[in-house]
């Protein structure tokens, strides 16, 4: 008897307590957002903030194309961003309900594409590089060769994302990350088939924890991400390859049918907020493009050329562009280099 | 003749839940999976209009057989490792005594009390490069310095055979539990060798423990995703890590149903046969319980 009393607490269990009715889902990169904003915003607006996560854009793309619904606000970088808009799923933004639009940092529009904020705000600007562990690892001259040096083999990782590793290999050897020639993909291919043999393997989120925790030396890596790492054990360091590399914007969208629209409006306006724009930078380590929140930051990421790009290493890099049905070439030579021995 | 025809009523009325549940959450995806896999793909990652036998033309993909292979080979050692692990375990279990049976049973199922992923991402803090068992190995002298245990084949295969064991002791057991161990003594007693015995007298007897262990290790290795991600390297993939890429990175959605169709078929047929040879069996047995 007691036990069957039990087991009808137990059923009854999920639907007390947590009554407040508005919740705002949000779909954003893991550890990308720092906690105490939502705490604040959760207080300010009287609501609740519900995170999910995804590991590449286009798995948020999948996801939604497949008609997952329920999310208030996304976090697409650029070119997904405009992939999202062309096909109909996203909302126009509307300005008057974000008025700190005046703060963005107009320098780095051009890495978006969405430059009259039609459909996106910009959220965060970063660039792909290496992470490595300083003392153990030689790195005289930052460049993508590192990849082909056995001496590190096993204990490296490159993303698991077809255009960086690509995109990598294609600024190794002097090419547009974009190109879709297909003889610089394919000697593109080689480069990275190459390098595969001493990967241990493609990863693009516990690379991090490996560089943290000594498993891996050198990895392939976003700027915010390896930077985090850099709090945990202080050896990591961060480089910008010589050859160039991809810099990007991951923006922020309101996708069609939201159910919170304007909660969502309410929490763009909020991130851009200067002192919480500070806040979310000195945080992620990547860089919140707000003019006004630049004042705000600590001193040591003020200072920090991998979250202030130098003009130099923008000039060389490039910002990875969706190429609709050419994206096929570089999936068969994904293929093949996943294929390879 | 009445009484038969409303005791078949009750068996349908009874068996109607789980087969509309079945068709609804099985039957009409699955077949859904198979007919997609015969549309055209649309670079956006839609799924096209009309019908096309273009993405079954492109499984004949040169890169695809070694990541069948691999599948095949993985799950299949599997399988035969963990059988070879759970049959003794069942056996000492199904002998101990009457009271540290349950205690027996419950080392078995105590593991699934934690999460399936941090018991692996526990596996690899213990491979890690400079971890515990890198240190051992190399004090013993069976590794190099610069040997990594992670992150290649074997390493999966350790993972899949941890993650797949207690699912096969636990049917093995039931099998054993049931079995008359005096018939193992009653052959000795004929003359055979305890092997013998063993081999002739005692596998037989779980036989179905064996096929049931068999097909609950097979089946799940056969569409792992997680493990061969978490565990193998840059050539550890296996075709649930192919379909996730169809699905996530190439926006080909027709692809990734005809290599899950593939998958489907490869799980089916096996099960079929399975089923078909114990059918076959039946019979047999049902006149051994009549003479």
């Amino acid at each position: 008897m007691i036990r069957k009393w039990f087991i009808a607490l137990c059923c009854l269990l999920p639907l007390t307590g947590f009554a407040q009715d508005k919740v705002l889902h949000i779909y954003n990169w893991s550890e990308y957002l720092n906690p105490d904003l939502i705490t604040a915003f959760e207080e300010q607006y009287d609501c609740r903030v519900k995170q999910d996560y995804f590991d590449s854009n286009e798995a948020l793309y999948a996801k939604l194309k497949a008609g997952a619904g329920g999310y208030d606000l996304i976090f697409p970088s650029s070119y997904m961003v405009s992939i999202m808009a062309e096909q109909g799923m996203l909302q126009e933004l509307n300005h008057d309900l974000i008025p700190n639009l005046k703060h963005i940092d107009r320098s780095f529009l051009k890495l978006t594409e969405d430059r009259d904020m039609k459909y996106s705000v910009q959220y965060m600007v970063g660039s792909t590089g290496i992470g490595y562990i300083d003392g153990r690892v030689e790195m005289d001259e930052p460049s993508w060769a590192i990849f082909a040096n056995e001496e590190y083999a096993g204990r490296m990782t490159l993303l698991n994302d077809m255009r960086e590793v690509i995109g990598a290999a294609l600024k190794y050897l002097g090419y547009s990350l974009n190109t879709t020639d297909e003889a610089q993909l394919d000697e593109a291919a080689e480069v990275a088939i190459a390098w595969k043999k001493n990967i241990a393997k493609y990863e693009s989120e516990q690379y991090k924890n490996g560089l943290v925790s000594l498993e891996f030396l050198v990895s392939q890596g976003y700027s915010g991400d390896v930077m985090q790492g850099m709090e945990e054990n202080e050896d990591i360091a961060y480089v910008i390859p010589k050859e160039g590399t991809s810099l990007y914007s991951d923006d922020m969208a309101i996708p069609v049918g939201a159910e919170n629209a304007e909660l969502a409006h309410a929490f763009i306006n909020f991130l851009h907020e200067p002192e919480n724009a500070a806040s979310n930078t000195d945080f992620v380590w990547y860089l919140c493009p707000n003019t006004a929140s630049y004042e705000f930051l600590s001193e040591e990421v003020k200072e920090d050329p991998a979250v202030f790009l130098d003009p130099e290493v923008v000039a060389k890099s490039e910002v990875i562009r969706d190429l609709g049905e050419e994206n096929a070439k570089y999936v068969k030579v994904w293929d093949r280099i996943k294929a390879a021995q | 003749m009445a009484d038969r025809t409303s005791e078949r009523k009750q068996e349908w009325l009874i068996s109607a839940p789980s087969m509309v549940w079945l068709t609804v959450l099985f039957l009409a995806p699955t077949l859904l999976v198979f007919a997609i896999s015969f549309r055209p793909s649309t670079p956006f990652g839609g799924v096209g209009e009309g019908w096309t036998l273009q993405t079954i033309r492109e499984l004949a993909n040169p890169n695809y057989p070694a990541i069948i292979w691999r599948t095949v080979w993985l799950s299949l050692a599997t399988t035969v490792i963990c059988l070879g692990l759970a049959v003794p375990c069942a056996y000492f279990m199904a002998r101990a005594r009457a009271r540290w049976k349950p205690v027996l049973l419950m080392l078995v199922i105590i593991p699934f009390w934690t999460n399936f992923l941090i018991r692996i991402f526990a596996w690899k803090v213990l491979l890690h490069p400079e971890g515990l068992v890198k240190k051992l190995l190399l004090a013993v002298g069976l590794v190099e310095p610069r040997d990594i245990l992670m992150y290649n084949e074997n390493a999966v295969l350790l993972v899949l055979v941890y993650s797949y064991l207690s699912f096969a002791i636990l049917p093995i057991y039931a099998a054993a539990e049931k079995f008359d161990f005096s018939l193992l003594e009653a052959a000795m007693d004929l003359g055979a060798t305890r092997l013998r015995a063993f081999l002739q007298v005692f596998l037989p007897g779980i036989s179905r423990g064996l096929i049931t262990a068999a097909l609950v290790v097979f089946i799940p290795a056969l569409g792992s995703y997680v493990i061969p991600d978490l565990m193998g390297g840059p050539s550890g993939e296996m075709i649930g890590n192919k379909i996730a890429q169809r699905v996530f990175v190439d926006r080909n959605l027709p692809h990734a149903s005809a290599l899950a169709a593939v998958l489907t078929l490869a799980v089916v047929v096996p099960m079929v046969a399975v089923i078909f040879l114990q059918r076959q069996k039946k019979p047999a047995r049902a006149k051994e319980a009549g003479g």
